[in-house]
């Protein structure tokens, strides 16, 4: 489990990230979301011990991040995926991965079958001795994400990890991310994809230099957003658009050619009451249906609100 | 300090090391050019040019020289102390303390006399100079034999002082020397500078951070897999450079000069040491400056102290013997050992990270 406290970091006078508070429960799929310079970096950098937190405290299964006989495990513990690969351009696949592998400790055999088996599923084994540098974008990320499993690393730190990929190598890094997930890892994820995060991420944050709001995904929609329904009528008659705005229990009517479009807080109570005044107006209703406000409407406007 | 891991990262460094050839050419070339050509080019012209001592092999020459009509043992009948001659012939005579010029001396007994430009047959020669003498035939001890060519055998010459080319040699040989200790502490600029600031610019030192390898083992990687190259291409240079001067030297001094007891010390302990600060130096400007030029621009500084020490050398205050050597080789280890410890402290993983982007 992964508890944060108050996490704060300052670079000089600039705020990076303040008073942020988390918890992270063991087999979970976490995902921070931010603009650019929000602080997820920071933070992630702070929870795999790269920089030591301003204040605040952190705490990793039962390690401190800000005690140096901790960094040390801490760092043993975590698989980090950076924004960029950083691989090491004039070696090859297996000489990159064998060397992290050697770093973090794995025994020669298990490092050897690792490295065999992930390339292999790459399909770049026989390509394991050509320079990296000569590799496309999506396939250095592979490599990279390979490399920050090499040890079976209990957590895994996963900065933008499908920012280069193609559709269809995305789509087989977000299904490894949830088979990691089945496995029982806990996975951190820095993000701009806001529908990936949607899809795979069990609990999300959204920061701006502070904790702005934390939920499901689906949660942090429905707590921020009044519950928009969309009428679709025959036509809409004229008594209708008279007397629609003073009916209690809608509110922000838009019309849209046959469209009555409302807010309502309960739709569950409110909507059958809203058909049945519609139907003695005389109205003759089609369709009726509920518009979900996706992660990004949910970020767009807590960005927004954070930042005013 | 888990020493496997200084390895692992120092293999890793070296693995990418072979795969730079111009890097590789530039190690080796710069070293074979000052520690191999130039001196060469300065002795070959020395040996070739300049009239030095020879020693012949007068047995051999016995069957080329022509033999003397008179083979009896030198007696004489009148002798000539503390004159100076010039262009005369002499037979039977005793000489002490005399100087002969552009004489021809036959059957003569010459006792600490210096003999110029002459002939000297059937005689015998006790503590005397020749020079430029031809000796055919005649016996002799004690002898300076500057510019001898002796046809003739039984002579046996005794340096009464160091020739022109004894005190010329250790001179060089110190020079040489000098280059020998320049090479190793200019090396790492172009390695060690890009250790840290090169992975910082390949955005692979994050990953790397993140491993459970810590400062020290990092550091101590980073500082072998640049100073093994350049000790490496040193001992290469040196090794080519002893045997080839020897080659050059031998057949006008007599003996292999080189390696002697100096330079031998000098290459086990001064030039490691040395390099070995121009490595601690050069990754701690690595470490702070955020590019590799500025890195290896800052880094020509770090030969400042083998500078100093090759001035003292040129300038004749410093004269380098094995005591010397010990003396520098200290000094130099002192400050290595305090650099490791300086760069180990203000090694900061966080400045790295985040005030280089």
């Amino acid at each position: 489990m992964i508890v944060c406290e108050g996490l704060t970091k300052l670079f000089g006078s600039v705020t990076a990230i303040q008073d942020f508070s988390l918890e992270i429960p063991d087999g979970c799929i976490f995902g921070l979301l931010g603009p650019n310079g929000a602080g997820k970096t920071t933070t992630m950098r702070m929870l795999s011990c790269l920089i030591a937190p301003s204040s605040g405290m952190a705490h990793i299964d039962s390690y401190d991040i800000r005690k140096k006989e901790d960094a040390q495990k801490i760092r043993g513990m975590i698989g980090l995926l950076p924004e960029v690969p950083g691989l090491y351009e004039t070696l090859g696949a297996y000489k990159n991965l064998d060397y992290y592998g050697q770093l973090y400790g794995v025994p020669k055999q298990q490092r050897q079958e690792a490295i065999q088996k992930t390339l292999s599923n790459l399909e770049l084994w026989d390509r394991r001795s050509e320079p990296v540098g000569g590799f496309s974008k999506g396939m250095k990320q592979k490599i990279a994400i390979a490399r920050a499993l090499i040890h079976d690393p209990k957590y895994i730190f996963l900065d933008e990890p499908t920012a280069s990929l193609d559709p269809v190598a995305a789509k087989i890094v977000r299904e490894y991310i949830l088979e990691l997930k089945r496995k029982g890892n806990t996975i951190l994820i820095n993000t701009h994809n806001l529908s990936e995060a949607e899809r795979i991420c069990d609990t999300v944050a959204v920061v701006k230099n502070r904790m702005v709001k934390i939920g499901n995904p689906k949660q942090l929609a429905k707590g921020l957003f009044t519950r928009t329904v969309t009428i679709t009528l025959q036509s809409i008659p004229p008594k209708v658009l008279q007397e629609i705005e003073s009916f209690a229990l809608v509110s922000d009517v838009q019309v849209k050619e046959n469209q009555l479009i409302v807010h309502v807080r309960n739709p569950k109570e409110d909507n059958p009451q809203i058909l049945s005044w519609l139907l003695q107006q005389g109205a003759k209703v089609q369709f009726i249906q509920e518009e979900e406000h996706s992660l990004e409407d949910v970020y767009l406007k807590l960005i927004e609100e954070a930042g005013q | 300090m888990r020493w496997r891991n200084a390895w692992i990262v120092m293999r890793k460094d070296l693995d990418e090391f072979k795969k730079q050839k111009f890097v590789i050419g530039s190690i080796i070339a710069m070293p074979i050019l000052l520690g191999v050509v130039l001196p060469l080019a300065t002795f070959v012209p020395l040996v070739t040019m300049a009239p030095l001592d020879q020693q012949w092999d007068i047995d051999g020459l016995l069957e080329i020289g022509s033999l003397p009509d008179d083979t009896a043992a030198p007696w004489t009948n009148q002798t000539r102390t503390d004159t100076s001659y010039e262009a005369m012939v002499f037979r039977h005579t005793f000489f002490k303390n005399a100087s002969l010029t552009n004489c021809i001396i036959e059957s003569c007994i010459l006792e600490n006399t210096t003999i110029l430009d002459s002939t000297v047959q059937n005689s015998s020669l006790v503590d005397s100079v020749l020079l430029n003498v031809t000796v055919i035939r005649s016996e002799g001890t004690g002898l300076d034999g500057k510019f001898i060519l002796a046809v003739s055998s039984d002579l046996a010459f005794t340096r009464t002082k160091p020739s022109e080319i004894d005190q010329v040699l250790p001179m060089m040989f110190n020079m040489i020397l000098m280059i020998f200790i320049i090479i190793p502490a200019t090396l790492p600029t172009i390695i060690a500078t890009y250790s840290i600031v090169g992975e910082k610019n390949n955005r692979s030192l994050e990953p790397l951070l993140a491993t459970p390898t810590t400062d020290g083992e990092l550091l101590a990687g980073k500082i072998f897999s640049a100073f093994l190259p350049s000790m490496g291409a040193t001992l290469l240079a040196f090794t080519l450079g002893v045997v080839l001067l020897d080659i050059v030297l031998i057949p006008k001094i007599g003996y292999p000069p080189l390696p002697n007891l100096t330079w031998i010390l000098s290459m086990v302990l001064l030039a490691p040491t040395a390099c070995l600060m121009s490595v601690l130096a050069c990754v701690l400007v690595s470490s702070k400056v955020s590019d590799v030029r500025a890195a290896q621009q800052l880094g020509g500084f770090v030969v400042m102290p083998v500078v100093i020490l090759m001035i003292g050398v040129l300038a004749g205050f410093i004269f380098l013997s094995p005591i010397m050597i010990f003396v520098f080789a200290g000094l130099y280890g002192g400050l290595d050992l305090g650099l490791f410890l300086f760069v180990k402290a203000i090694f900061n993983r966080e400045a790295i990270l985040t005030k280089w982007s």
